[in-house]
């Protein structure tokens, strides 16, 4: 249909920035490999924190590479891939990211979000002579899936199941994973601590999936080792009205009565109006009024409930009316605060089913007051109630138990491990590097070790502390065996995807946000729209 | 933050408003985060000890506030810089948890700081350098435990209590009355502790202050004491035995909640509404009368009638009374809080050996003190102060100083074990840190040494305070203390003549000094583990 005295066609909108071809290709590469760059120092044990000010001038420090990978606000559509894959492999972010079908979604795992970002880089590091030189990209990515493959089988072939234990062996199994974690994060110096804690919290939430069941409070003050685990619920003391200070604070195995109602008087219906001919009436109207809210108090007082908790706000009349009748009660209670009351002392919210717990106490927790519910009978619950000397210091501890939850529950469930330190090159170079050893030195060592026929030497790895090689398996540093299956597939498919891209089409800025912008470009208008480049599995 | 280029010379921009972005990291980032907090310490550097100076803060409203203490400085300078921050949450958290030595906690963090960066230089990792100054912290607590001392007091002997307190006291603006303030302290801890369950509730003591009188004046009240009047001037001013009714509905017809509208359209009708009125008013000084209230509280207002009615039929009242106020009342005189006449009862009454209401100066200003309360779990610590100046500051700084000295109190009464101030604490740790060095193969054998060596400047600073030859006097009471093998020897900063802290009566709290210790030691860690910081460049 063109004919050769036709003019140029416009095909795209003026000011479409377009590039192609293998200089694209490098360019993608160079930018992830930028990338990589960033969370390369927070790899292990010595691994370093990034401090980073967001648009709003908030502050987070963090040694999380799914943590820094969102705030770093990466707009460059290639690397921005690299952020997704951060993110899928933290389980935090379950939302539609477009790359999720790509992984199972099953496999989010909360931890190892800096092994994957690095692998990807160092897949697509590799990859950049071959480029150079004329290698065509689907080859690299056909290769790189062999690879993958392999080396899953071998992950697979080293990993230890944990299966058939008795209870006390795989605790101890489990904080040890636990404890691998958390070397690498601000609180490794306490890490045996914080592992048995998380270790306990798992347990105690059994199979349940509902991971908001297990409770994580800060409260800034005392040092980290005054963190303690609740086997139960615990909360801020809400919001008190008068009278409440003469409420009993300590029961033994009271009955809990959960509510979504206000206990306040108050005019029943918002937009009513009373018109009275007779001033004697008055009296009448007044009454009624109270006698309404004196009706809901005695059905909670009948009910024989010691402990009154609601959502919405206990007023100052029913905070001294449960005082007179020796009871305690709590008015806006955080919902989730309340759900998780409601599992833990198998109490139902607004119904005649009571929960109960062993002791409910109110208790002083640094400059706050805190309501603790223990010795549920269901214990499904689990609350940790963190402290540490600054908010940065909290945040960045709640983080750090976050990715220990994960793993352990990971293990619980896979119930495999395999030995840490270290598995494929660019990770011990890496971890050589930020502990400030030679790198190429140890690595030569643990080559050595990895080829010795009898295969004893496959559990070998980096030892932080001395600077040699050390048997990672004896070391208890271990890893769930899932974590490290998953990074391996979300870094190949995040290179392979990378790799198969040869085409950049960015629209001009006027879109919404420019960021959603060029990375729905890159995902649907090129992969699935023209039909070439990515490949969905 | 620089552009990258690829090979080609194309810029790729990867962050969003790449060029507006600053970055520091590595060795620099470092550096620049130790500059920051190390510029905090220095200035509570010479705020430390009994010989520190005050610090003068001009809040945004030209509201002045003057202060020694450590957390309340930090918290008025508003500081901009992300380390910065951290150092005054650290400073906050010592408060919150031990209350007392938030200067001391910043003045150490400081020091770490500075000999960490000389191990940066020597090409020590910063990681390294960190967890070497766990262990030290893990051994030099362990330290502090095997030195420390434990004593016993009950409600009849607790000098030694007064004697913490007053180590405390000692460096405030307040040092003057510190024997009389750490009385009261001391009192007032004790008269609400549960020692049996060891807590103390110190929201059940209240701190008042009213400029005027001296702070010789500062007296503790076993008792309420409420910044109101009677509300009619002709009521009695002294109400012995009294029979207090807390109420929380005002002296007035009660209003449905609902929106309502009375019609009248008769005359009659406007009278009844009246006469109904009065006839509330009577019944509910009447009902009041009847359950053998001698003394009303009211949260809310009254108007003149009801206050009229009250005074004719001689039952004094109070009126507009804060909400914690009311609870604290009702705890202290066992009352029940009240929401409506027709529930008043004689149990419900709270009771009260003496009402009175006294008036200070020439000025009108008056107080209602309620004492020999039937439950004497709540008490009230009234400061007087200000040298007649019309002055808050000298208030607000006593009363800083007065929590320092109750939360002291408490603490002991969590854990009753001592060890001894002016530094002697930090100088047996630091030999003991020190000796413990040469226990650890491994780098981090040079940065427990430094931590050994900023243990030393805290004593070095109270030195130098007290206008002291630091080197000289530090050295030469390290020397004591390891000939004689005895951690009592401190810096003598008030120059009484003795190092020795147990004849000087200087404690400080067990658990104080470990917390400042490992609270410096976390914090101090987290600056070192950041090598990278962006930032948008206006930062």
């Amino acid at each position: 249909m063109a004919s050769m005295m036709q003019p140029q066609i416009i095909l795209l909108k003026e000011g479409t920035d377009t590039s192609q071809g293998k200089a694209q290709l490098l360019s993608n590469i160079n930018a992830v490999t930028a990338v990589g760059d960033v969370v390369r120092t927070t790899l292990g044990p010595r691994g370093m924190d990034k401090l980073i000010h967001d648009d709003k001038g908030s502050v987070t420090i963090s040694n999380d590479g799914a943590t820094i990978m969102k705030l770093l606000d990466i707009v460059h559509p290639a690397a921005k891939i690299l952020v997704d894959i951060a993110k899928s492999q933290d389980s935090e972010v379950r939302k539609s990211s477009w790359i999720l079908d790509l992984f199972s979604v099953d496999d989010f795992v909360g931890d190892g979000t800096t092994t994957v970002v690095l692998l990807a880089a160092e897949f697509l590091k590799e990859a950049k002579p071959f480029v150079e030189d004329g290698v065509h990209s689907q080859n690299l990515i056909r290769s790189y899936r062999t690879a993958s493959t392999l080396a899953i089988e071998k992950v697979k072939e080293l990993a230890v199941s944990i299966e058939g234990k008795s209870v006390e062996e795989k605790k101890g199994l489990l904080a040890k994973c636990a404890a691998t974690t958390l070397s690498s994060k601000l609180i490794g110096g306490e890490k045996e601590f914080f592992a048995t804690m998380v270790v306990d919290a798992v347990m105690a939430i059994g199979d349940d999936d509902r991971l908001n069941l297990i409770g994580i409070k800060k409260v800034p003050g005392g040092n980290m080792r005054d963190s303690f685990l609740v086997d139960g619920v615990a909360f801020k003391k809400t919001f008190s009205y008068a009278g409440f200070e003469q409420q009993p604070k300590k029961f033994d195995n009271p009955k809990i009565l959960l509510l979504n109602i206000e206990l306040e008087l108050k005019s029943e219906k918002e937009n009513a109006e009373i018109r009275l001919s007779d001033p004697s009436q008055y009296q009448s109207i007044v009454d009624a009024e109270w006698n309404i809210i004196y009706d809901k108090l005695d059905k909670c007082v009948e009910s024989g409930a010691k402990v009154v908790l609601s959502r919405l706000a206990i007023g100052d009349l029913a905070t001294q009316y449960f005082a007179d009748r020796d009871i305690f009660c709590a008015g806006r209670v955080a919902e989730q605060d309340l759900n998780r009351v409601a599992a833990a002392t198998g109490g139902t919210v607004q119904t005649s089913v009571l929960g109960t717990c062993e002791i409910f106490e109110e208790k002083q927790v640094g400059g706050e007051r805190f309501n603790i519910f223990s010795g549920c009978p269901s214990g499904r619950t689990a609350t940790i109630v963190l402290r540490g000397g600054a908010d940065q210091f909290i945040e960045e501890a709640e983080r750090s138990l976050h990715d220990a939850i994960m793993i352990v529950r990971r293990a619980v469930k896979n119930s495999t491990v395999v030995p840490g330190g270290g598995a494929i090159d660019v990770i011990p170079r890496q971890l050589c590097d930020n502990a400030g050893f030679d790198a190429t030195d140890v690595l030569n060592k643990l080559r050595q070790k990895h080829a010795m026929q009898s295969g004893e030497g496959a559990s070998y790895g980096v030892d932080i502390n001395t600077g040699g090689i050390a048997d990672s398996f004896a070391n208890f540093v271990w890893e769930p065996a899932v974590v490290k299956i998953n990074a391996i597939n979300a870094a190949t498919e995040a290179a392979c995807l990378i790799l198969s891209v040869d085409e950049t089409v960015k629209n001009p800025k006027s879109e919404s946000a420019q960021g959603d912008a060029a990375a729905g470009a890159m995902g649907r208008g090129r992969g699935g729209g023209r039909g070439r480049g990515m490949r969905r599995r | 933050m620089a552009l990258a280029f690829d090979e080609f010379g194309r810029p790729f921009i990867i962050l969003r408003e790449q060029d507006q972005k600053t970055r520091l990291r590595g060795i620099d980032a470092q550096k620049a985060n130790i500059a920051a907090g190390k510029a905090v310490a220095r200035i509570l550097r010479s705020s430390l000890g009994p010989k520190g100076m005050d610090k003068m803060l001009q809040g945004p409203d030209g509201d002045v506030t003057i202060s020694n203490d450590g957390a309340t400085i930090l918290e008025q300078m508003d500081v901009d810089n992300q380390i910065a921050k951290l150092m005054v949450d650290l400073s906050r958290s010592q408060d919150y948890e031990i209350g007392d030595g938030t200067t001391g906690v910043v003045v150490m963090a400081g020091a770490l700081l500075e000999q960490a960066e000389r191990q940066l230089d020597r090409g020590i990792h910063p990681i390294r350098i960190a967890e070497g100054y766990e262990m030290a912290s893990r051994v030099a607590v362990e330290h502090l435990e095997r030195i420390a001392q434990k004593f016993e007091f009950d409600v009849n002997s607790y000098e030694p209590l007064v004697q913490t307190c007053m180590t405390t006291l000692s460096s405030k603006i307040v040092n003057r009355c510190k024997r009389s303030l750490a009385e009261i302290a001391v009192k007032a801890v004790l008269a609400v502790a549960d020692l049996e369950r060891r807590d103390v509730n110190l929201d059940l003591i209240k701190v008042e202050g009213k400029v005027g009188g001296k702070l010789e004046d500062t007296e503790l009240i076993y008792g309420i004491l409420v910044d109101k009047d009677m509300s009619h001037p002709q009521m009695p001013k002294h109400i012995e035995d009294a029979h207090i009714a807390i109420l929380t509905c005002p002296f007035e017809p009660p209003k449905p909640k609902t929106k309502h509208k009375v019609d009248i359209d008769t005359v009659e009708k406007f009278e009844t509404l009246r006469k109904q009125e009065q006839q509330y008013f009577d019944e509910m000084v009447q009902k009041c009368k009847d359950v053998g209230a001698t003394l009303v509280i009211c949260q809310w207002g009254f108007d003149d009638e009801a206050n009229h009615l009250l005074m004719h039929r001689n039952l004094p009242a109070v009126r507009w009374v804060g909400g914690v106020e009311l609870e604290l009342i009702a705890i202290a005189t066992g009352g029940r809080i009240v929401p409506r006449f027709q529930e008043l009862t004689p149990e419900k009454l709270g009771k009260a050996g003496m009402v009175r209401e006294k008036s200070f100066g020439t000025t009108k200003e008056r107080m209602l003190y309620i004492e020999h309360c039937a439950n004497s779990k709540a008490v009230t610590i009234f400061i007087r102060g200000g040298y007649g100046l019309g002055n808050k500051m000298m208030i607000e700084e006593t009363k800083r100083s007065i929590h320092d000295a109750l939360c002291v109190a408490r603490n002991l009464i969590r854990n009753n074990s001592i060890v001894y101030g002016g530094g002697a604490a930090e100088i047996t740790c630091s030999l003991a840190v020190d000796a413990a060095a040469d226990k650890y193969p491994g780098v981090e054998q040079y940065a427990i040494r430094a931590f050994a060596e900023a243990l030393d400047s805290v004593p070095m600073a109270l030195a130098e305070n007290s206008g002291l030859q630091p080197i000289e006097t530090l050295s030469a009471v390290k020397s004591q203390q390891i000939k004689e093998n005895i951690p009592f020897y401190g810096i003598d900063c008030n120059d009484v003549g003795t190092n020795d802290m147990r004849e000087q009566n200087v404690f400080e709290t067990l658990i104080g000094k470990q917390q400042q210790i490992l609270l410096a030691t976390q914090v101090v860690k987290m600056i070192l583990k950041i090598d990278d910081v962006i930032s948008n460049s206006e930062y």
